[in-house]
């Protein structure tokens, strides 16, 4: 289960502070699949950011499994984001020197995976995702819809709980977009969850959750399975 | 994972190929200038010792000085510092030679001896400076040895530069006059005294003179041709062989002597060291004539130098003092001094240039470094984004760390690997000019394993430091910022 208390995030810029979220609270519970929508700079991507733990809150806490991850030190919260999320951008985020493959094994590398289960891992994953053919190719030498089918390989090679994918479609013609979120729709199951932020009003329909966010707050939450619509 | 890192940084090094290779070509220069210069440097004086230690640590070597004792540590200090004027053989006139008075090459087979005063005024400016030439009495070996109780042997030796002719050309050489028994003594001290042809003295009835090898060359003589010493005539009786001590610029008759290599001479080894080591053994440019010989022939050879062997186990310094005090005690000022001083002196002296080549490869390497530095810093700015990435699927600091270290580290190691192969080229090419330069022809750089080894470990740990810090930096960014880079 993951919970926000009163979540606070402010950017410092020189002289002037960016309030990106000011008080979130939330709960969700596992096996959801989470849709976050907002107008651009409503802080949907520093929510993120939080839950994955790839930044702390600057007040508030965003509690998993009743670990706070702000406590966490810098070692510990390599390892959460080692262990239990995956993320896919909107930009894709390939490391360019490496292939398809070595950039899906790279997560389970650096956690000290055997090498040869590393690859099967990893070739697996890309199986998954529908790259079987392109596993020796740069990122360079594939189309935007392929690299980020290749990010989310290496999402859910190390088999996350979470797969945190922030406008994966952002950059994606209409219908590899749609490839792509039914991949991520897919994962939603047993022990796992995923947290997408995307424009798309269709893809909040099939949420399990939909947390509508503005200026820093969220404005609306809706939980599908309680039918139930909270607004603020 | 180690190893996963390792292909990474592999990768990276690979990907940045050009400035990679520009980075390890920087620290490539340090590493060859330190390889170059550590392996010559040692090689140098390995070879240098071994000279001394050929002509032997029990020897000393003693001088009059005229009036009783009270120059002696003039004498003293003006032999070490080289003072005494160049006056090896030349085969160019006499007038030339005066204007190279600045070499401050140190003889010590020209201790002592006084210039060919027949028809060549110009010679006695030279002998004028030699502040140990004049009006000083011989030691008699004979006494010395039954004076000195630690002295064992001793032969007196004197060197005169004369006027020879002989049927390939003229000139004015260095002539020796070892008696019979120094021979016998001291072979050491005349470079193994080996021939390379004919039997050497047979007869000390006869005019027989044994030639240098270069003085040979020069003159163009063989065994049983006659050559024309200070208007006497003289039998070759033998020529030595090459004494492995590299030509000090003397050429044959007429040709010009090349101002370069005179002042690399110089400029390289500072002059005493030099002289010391091409004096010593240097047998190459010089004549021999028995001095049993030459006493009848002639009268005004100067001021033998008198080279003394001390028992085994004596103490030099003891047996030092002793020889001068004796030696005072008949009125004779003497000034003494033996073998391992002057190796001493010379190894201090090689031990200064060896620290001073060592610094100027230090500052090379130390450019390198800064070059890898700069190179890395760079890396790490570039790369921001790939730490990000890292970092979002779970790298620790530590691992990000490592990386770049292992990076920086590995231009390091290439760039040692390959400076130490082109340094171990380089001094073998450098050996062949630095060694006639400094008077040693035998003579080849020297590796250590610690030299290798220390080079490789050091380019390697080099190349991590330098990157330590652009790493760190790398290893601490927020991932949230490293990923939004572009
Ligand atoms: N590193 C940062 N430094 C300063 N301000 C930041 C930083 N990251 C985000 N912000 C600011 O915080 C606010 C929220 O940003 P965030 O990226 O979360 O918005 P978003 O909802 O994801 O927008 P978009 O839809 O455009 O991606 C914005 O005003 C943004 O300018
Ligand atoms: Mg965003």
């Amino acid at each position: 289960m993951l919970v926000l208390e009163e979540v606070h995030k402010t950017y410092h810029m020189g002289e002037t502070e960016v309030h990106a979220l000011r008080g979130v609270d939330l709960t969700i519970e596992d096996e959801s699949f989470v849709v976050v929508m907002g107008p651009s700079g409503s802080g949907k991507s520093t929510l993120m950011h939080l839950v994955g733990c790839l930044d702390t809150p600057t007040k508030g806490h965003v509690i998993y499994d009743g670990a706070d991850l702000g406590a966490l030190s810098s070692r510990q919260r390599a390892n959460y984001r080692a262990d239990q999320v995956g993320f896919v951008f909107q930009k894709f985020n390939l490391v360019g020197t490496l292939t398809a493959l070595e950039n899906v094994e790279l997560p389970l590398l650096l956690q000290d995976a055997p090498a040869g289960v590393a690859r099967d891992k990893a070739a697996h994953a890309l199986e998954s995702v529908g790259l079987k053919s392109r596993m020796k190719h740069r990122p360079s030498k594939l189309s935007g819809g392929e690299q980020q089918r290749v990010a989310i390989a290496r999402a859910l090679v190390n088999e996350p709980r979470w797969i945190l994918a922030d406008e994966p479609t952002g950059n994606l013609d209409t219908t590899t977009g749609e490839y792509i979120l039914g991949l991520l729709e897919g994962f939603v199951g047993e022990d796992r969850s995923v947290m997408l932020v995307t424009h798309n009003p269709e893809i909040a329909k099939i949420a399990d959750v939909l947390v509508e966010i503005c200026d820093g707050q969220i404005e609306s939450l809706t939980k599908k399975s309680v039918k139930q619509v909270v607004t603020s | 994972m180690k190893l996963n890192l390792w292909k990474l940084a592999a990768n990276n090094i690979r990907s940045r190929r050009t400035r990679s290779w520009l980075t390890i070509l920087g620290v490539l220069i340090g590493v060859t200038a330190v390889v170059a210069l550590m392996s010559i440097g040692s090689g140098v004086e390995q070879a240098v010792l071994q000279q001394f230690e050929d002509i032997g640590y029990d020897i000393l070597i003693v001088t009059p000085t005229g009036d009783e004792g009270s120059s002696i540590a003039a004498t003293r200090n003006a032999m070490m510092a080289g003072m005494g004027t160049e006056m090896r053989g030349s085969m160019r006139p006499a007038t030339e030679m005066d204007t190279e008075t600045s070499g401050g090459i140190f003889d010590p087979s020209a201790i002592g001896q006084s210039s060919d005063s027949q028809g060549t005024g110009e010679d006695s400016t030279v002998a004028g400076q030699m502040p140990f030439a004049f009006s000083a009495e011989n030691v008699d070996p004979e006494r010395l040895v039954s004076m000195v109780p630690d002295v064992v042997q001793a032969g007196n030796y004197t060197t005169a530069v004369m006027g020879v002719e002989g049927p390939g050309a003229s000139g004015f050489l260095r002539v020796s006059t070892p008696s019979a028994s120094f021979l016998q003594d001291f072979p050491s001290f005349l470079g193994g005294w080996k021939l390379a042809d004919g039997s050497g003295f047979t007869d000390v009835g006869i005019n027989q003179v044994v030639v240098g090898a270069r003085s040979a060359d020069n003159l163009g003589v063989n065994v049983g041709d006659a050559l024309i010493i200070r208007d006497e005539r003289f039998v070759v009786s033998g020529i030595l062989a090459p004494s492995g001590v590299a030509e000090e610029g003397v050429e044959s008759a007429g040709e010009p002597q090349t101002g370069l290599a005179r002042s690399g001479n110089t400029v390289l080894t500072g002059g005493r060291s030099t002289t010391i080591l091409t004096g010593l053994t240097n047998t190459d440019d010089a004549l021999f004539v028995l001095e049993e010989r030459a006493a009848e022939l002639w009268d005004d050879l100067g001021v033998a130098t008198t080279i003394v062997r001390v028992a085994q186990g004596a103490d030099i310094d003891a047996s030092r003092n002793s020889i001068e005090t004796a030696m005072s005690a008949v009125g004779t000022g003497v000034s003494v001094i033996s073998v391992a001083e002057m190796a001493g002196s010379i190894q201090s002296t090689l031990g200064l240039i060896e620290t001073v080549l060592a610094c100027i490869a230090a500052v090379a390497l130390l450019v390198g470094a800064v070059g890898l530095m700069n190179t890395m810093y760079t890396a790490v700015l570039e790369r921001r984004q790939e730490i990000g990435i890292l970092k979002a699927v779970g790298a620790t600091d530590g691992q990000v760390l490592t990386l770049f270290l292992i990076d920086s580290g590995l231009m390091g190691l290439v760039g040692g690997v390959l400076g130490l192969g082109i340094g171990a080229v380089l001094s073998f090419v450098g050996a062949r000019f630095v060694g006639p330069m400094l008077g040693v022809t035998t003579f080849s750089p020297l590796f250590s394993a610690g030299l290798i080894f220390g080079v490789l470990a050091f380019s390697f740990i080099l190349g991590g430091i330098s990157g330590a810090w652009p790493a760190w930096r790398g290893s601490r960014l927020n991932p949230v910022e490293a990923l939004a880079s572009e």
